[in-house]
């Protein structure tokens, strides 16, 4: 597994990121995310309770799914780059799922000598579903 | 019947509560997620690194809840009825652990459409997280979404 580093002379606008592939989703994933998250909402765990509240069953947290696209943003830009990142969650992510995080280069700026580079984020089921769409800004160093 | 959502909530502040970052949350977390980034979880290439020490994967600051269980019985609703709308983090400096940040949330909004599965409110809320110097570290912003 490879952490890059990125400089931000080298990332134009309109360049993908490299695609992060996360799942299966298995119940122990959703057990673990509960404890180091602190939401033990039972619609997680539980799927008698899932389908007794209308929800056809167990399905992940979106959170999960949001901390997926931003290992995607880290793990190309680097940890601790990420100035924001905000996500809507467009459809539920359920057990057995694969989780595809793609993204793409919208912008770049600087600013006082702060490099930063605005990238389009999303993620997708193998059906092709997307379940998390949104936006990161990173702040990235400069070769100068 | 559709539930009615309370919407005086809507502006309530949450009593202000503090949240120390543990060393082992922040592994235990991005073990979770399955980020085995070792400026998360390997305290030797954190203490080499700009920071000094290990960080946080950017969603981290999730894990400080404490008001949701209010906001629910505020809201008079429960856990069986919640969706995850929309959630934003920003941050301005890194978080460390063994540091203690005092979180502070507000309802900021509170609305109702109806959807395909039919009537739903969205419950804006902000939470921000300051540290011993009353300094900004992050902020956060969240939809959630109540199956009315």
């Amino acid at each position: 597994m490879k952490y890059a580093r990125v400089y931000f002379e080298d990332v134009q606008v309109g360049d993908e990121l490299p695609v992060l592939v996360k799942g299966p989703i298995q119940q122990i994933q959703l057990t673990r995310y509960a404890g180091a998250s602190g939401d033990f909402n039972p619609i997680h765990q539980d799927d008698e309770f899932a389908k007794a509240a209308g929800m056809g069953g167990v399905f992940a947290h979106g959170m999960l799914s949001m901390g997926f696209v931003a290992q995607a943003v880290t793990d190309w830009a680097g940890a601790g780059t990420v100035r924001k990142i905000g996500v809507r969650f467009t459809a539920l992510v359920r057990l057995k799922d694969t989780v595809t995080c793609k993204g793409r280069v919208l912008a770049k700026s600087s600013k006082d000598d702060v490099h930063t580079v605005d990238v389009e984020i999303w993620a997708e089921t193998q059906k092709g579903e997307k379940v998390v769409t949104g936006k990161a800004t990173v702040a990235l160093p400069s070769r100068a | 019947m559709p539930i009615q959502l309370n919407r005086g909530v809507v502006g309530k502040e949450y009593p202000p509560y503090a949240i120390t970052v543990e060393r082992g949350k922040i592994k235990e977390f991005a073990r979770a997620i399955g980020d085995l980034n070792p400026f998360y979880l390997d305290d030797e290439v954190g203490r080499a690194s700009a920071w000094g020490d290990i960080i946080t994967p950017p969603t981290f600051p999730i894990s400080f809840r404490d008001e949701t269980g209010l906001l629910l019985r505020d809201l008079g609703t429960d856990v069986s009825r919640l969706l995850h709308g929309e959630q934003e983090f920003e941050i301005f400096r890194q978080l460390r652990p063994g540091e203690t940040y005092l979180c502070r949330s507000k309802v900021l909004d509170l609305y109702e459409k109806t959807g395909k599965t039919g009537p739903m409110g969205f419950v804006v809320r902000e939470t921000s997280v300051t540290d011993a110097n009353n300094e900004i570290v992050a902020k956060m912003r969240s939809i959630t979404v109540v199956r009315l």
